[in-house]
């Protein structure tokens, strides 16, 4: 198993005075994770998987939680949640075999949407990759969802259509 | 949020390039206020065309005088017997019958909002529809009676009428028929609902009280027309009697050179509860004093041709789907002849019309194919080709008078002329938004104002607007839109699936159908016991035409389903 890159754990204050913490996904975090997966709405889990996704399986949180935080990364953002903690965002890429580009993905926790977080997770993801020597980071967005291509062009990322594909974008960055 | 933006002539200052190819006669604008509200339009036919013919069903005919009176006695019914007022919800759940006309104008007319409902729902569609428009009543058939039974307990619907197929016939032709459908065909499945009106008795109710009138204005809501949603559930748009009477004006302007006041007789197959037959058939040709031939079931392909050649018809609306099974039928070739120099007009929409169906019908009944494009967010026509074209065009048409289109790009601004993009719309015939669903109506429009298609097209040099895709990955069977995310959710409530992912593939019949891949978790599970189990959930259109298992669905490395991968797969190994 890899070693936890605790190095990367940072703690941030938001806009409204919320203390966040973004840190590398653990395998322990799985029942975080499913939890988190759950509350999200049918929508964002939508925008995610781009199919309809009742409750996640045990295969996709494990998918999720086991990366070797190297061709596959993860960030979660956790918030105080009474003595424990929640998982109110992630981010991840998984990189190409040949270790030149790599695909990411993220999702905000509805009630977290506009609170600065999806920028914190970025951060640390794109830092991350650039860290491993990826030269490229690419994802793919349903050309519905404006707030993601917003967002990723404010981010840096160029945003190309997809050959015979007029429901997808490409989102592409130089690291 | 509900977001609305009043046409303004040119505020733009944008040249509507569109105008220089207008057939002659055709105004650039048109009065959008011409009418207060629909029930202006339906007192001025009734009082204009009092002894003409305005409905025919099964050989029945209801004048325009005959029609002014029912819709009255059960308007007044709704407020007196129900205590409905103004803005109250009433669903309406009839096929096309006599009936359909008598409740939607004694509804309008009492200032209540009608919520359009398809008689083929489940128990999950309707139920889901009617909690979401907060109807508090329903007029339904007696065949769907158990539908609404099980839906009934989660809405808030406290009044019921229900009524039955021959209800609006003479006696003995009702008698005969509301015991055949009962007793022989066994088509009204055991319903029970407590305190439940019938059709005929809140009819005679009504007479015995007045119409309180009712001021309606063209902000009053007239419809929330529901239509599929992008996260599995319908939704609601919010047309007001503004956005009916301008999108009547506006297909009447366009063709009302071609037809007469009074003397057009109006093929009505396509639905009612649509809202293209609703604004094209029924709301247009009352206002030109027409008969709209009323046929409930077309799928009865042989019984439509029958009534075909004994009814001397001058207008049809349709989609591919309908012209290509008419056209293939026994006998219509009969009724081409018989047609010839009577028939005027042909009106396609709904759904991409396919050149060998267009050139057929013109061979066969002398007359193009107009195909016209909308959607139900505006009312719902949008762009027509011009009633003179001599071919068939491939296109969808030009944009209709008082409609601005423009193709944009995804960051909202146009593109040059000649380039794809989305179709966006600006009209007084676009909703004020969605029923309470905020964000889908703040995502449905630009910040301008610009209604938002979710369809790719480009617009050429003389203003015919083409299109090439759709942004959204909607699956539309027929002219009805049918959402992946809902027939997946329901696909995975059977235990014996893993993973499911809907995707549309082109069909000769109804341009669309759903085709479904399913990973399996019960290794046992047949395609027969999956579909099964969507028919319980799912309206016949959304059901899947195809059943493929896989072991996984294709993903990118992130777990993002690649639906175009599953639609070529599908598409390839088809037949």
């Amino acid at each position: 198993m890899a070693e936890y890159p605790a190095h990367l754990v940072r703690a941030h204050r938001l806009y409204d005075g919320r203390i966040v913490t973004v840190r590398p996904i653990r395998s322990g975090d799985d029942v975080h994770e499913r939890e988190f997966l759950n509350r999200l709405s049918g929508e964002s889990r939508y925008l995610r998987f781009h199919k309809w996704v009742n409750a996640p399986s045990e295969k996709l949180v494990h998918f999720l939680t086991d990366v070797d935080y190297d061709k596959h990364m993860a960030f979660v953002c956790t918030a105080p949640d009474g003595d424990a903690e929640q998982v109110v965002g992630e981010a991840r890429y998984v990189a190409d075999p040949n270790g030149k580009n790599c695909e990411f993905g993220i999702i905000i926790a509805d009630p977290w949407h506009k609170t600065g977080i999806a920028g914190l997770l970025m951060e640390a993801l794109i830092r991350t990759a650039r860290e491993r020597g990826l030269a490229t980071m690419e994802g793919v967005v349903l050309a519905s969802n404006a707030t993601m291509t917003r967002f990723a062009r404010a981010l840096g990322f160029e945003v190309q259509s997809v050959a015979d594909d007029p429901t997808t974008r490409r989102i592409v960055k130089k690291l | 949020m509900l977001q609305r933006f009043p046409y303004r002539k040119d505020a733009t200052g944008m040249r509507k390039i569109w105008l220089d190819s207008y057939p002659e006669g055709v105004p650039p604008e048109i009065d959008a206020r011409a009418y207060p509200s629909l029930k202006d339009v339906l007192e001025r036919s009734c009082l204009r065309f009092r002894e003409k013919t305005a409905f025919t069903n099964m050989g029945v005919a209801v004048t325009y005088g005959e029609l002014d009176r029912l819709s009255r006695d059960f308007g007044a019914y709704l407020q007196n017997g129900f205590g409905l007022r103004k803005a109250d919800r009433v669903a309406i759940m009839l096929p096309n019958l006599l009936q359909y006309p008598v409740v939607l104008f004694g509804a309008l007319r009492a200032g209540i909002t009608v919520v359009n409902v398809n008689p083929l729902y489940t128990v999950n569609e309707l139920e889901h529809q009617l909690a979401d428009s907060g109807a508090t009543a329903i007029v339904v058939l007696e065949n769907f009676a158990r539908t609404l039974q099980l839906a009934l307990p989660h809405t808030r619907v406290r009044h019921v009428v229900t009524t039955q197929l021959g209800d609006l016939f003479p006696r003995r032709k009702r008698w005969l028929i509301n015991f055949v459908v009962k007793h022989v065909k066994h088509m009204v499945p055991r319903w029970r609902i407590p305190g439940a009106k019938s059709f005929r008795e809140a009819l005679r109710q009504g007479k015995q009280s007045a119409l309180e009138e009712v001021s309606l204005g063209p902000d009053d809501i007239a419809f929330l027309q529901y239509t599929g949603g992008t996260t599995g559930r319908a939704k609601g748009a919010i047309l007001t009697h503004g956005n009916m009477v301008a999108n009547v004006e506006q297909t009447a302007a366009w063709i009302g050179a071609t037809l007469k006041e009074g003397e057009e007789t109006m093929i009505t197959a396509l639905p009612l509860y649509h809202v293209f037959a609703l604004t094209a058939n029924l709301l247009v040709f009352l206002k030109l004093g027409g008969n709209d031939v009323l046929i409930t079931n077309p799928r009865d392909i042989a019984g439509f041709v029958a009534e075909l050649t004994k009814t001397r018809f001058t207008a049809i609306t349709g989609v591919n789907t309908l012209f290509n099974a008419l056209l293939d039928a026994e006998g219509f070739d009969q009724v081409g002849i018989a047609e010839r120099g009577v028939l005027k007009l042909a009106i396609a929409g709904g759904m991409a019309l396919q050149r060998p169906v267009a050139e057929r019908w013109r061979q066969t009944m002398g007359i193009p194919l107009l195909e016209g494009y909308g959607l139900t967010e505006a009312a719902p026509s949008v762009c027509s080709n011009p009633f003179d074209a001599k071919e068939f065009s491939g296109k969808l048409g030009l944009p209709l008078p008082s409609t601005e289109v423009a193709i944009r790009d995804d960051g909202g601004n146009d593109v040059p002329l000649g380039e794809t993009g989305e179709i966006c719309v600006r009209g007084p015939q676009v909703m004020r938004g969605y029923w309470n669903a905020p964000d889908e109506t703040a995502t449905a429009f630009w910040p301008d104002g610009w209604l938002r298609t979710g369809d790719i097209g480009w617009m050429d040099q003389r203003g015919f607007v083409t299109f090439t895709d759709r942004r959204k990955d909607v699956i539309v069977v027929s002219g009805f839109k049918a959402y992946p995310t809902e027939i997946e959710d329901v696909a995975m409530l059977h235990p014996g699936v893993k993973d499911a992912g809907a995707v549309g593939v082109p069909d000769e019949h109804s341009g669309e159908v759903v085709a479904l891949f399913v990973v399996r978790k019960d290794p046992g599970l047949t395609a027969e016991a999956l579909l099964d189990h969507c028919a319980k959930h799912l309206t016949g259109y959304k059901r899947p035409k195809r059943i493929e298992f896989r072991e996984h669905l294709p993903k990118t490395p992130i777990g993002k389903v690649l639906r175009r991968q599953l639609k070529a797969e599908a598409t390839l190994s088809r037949g």
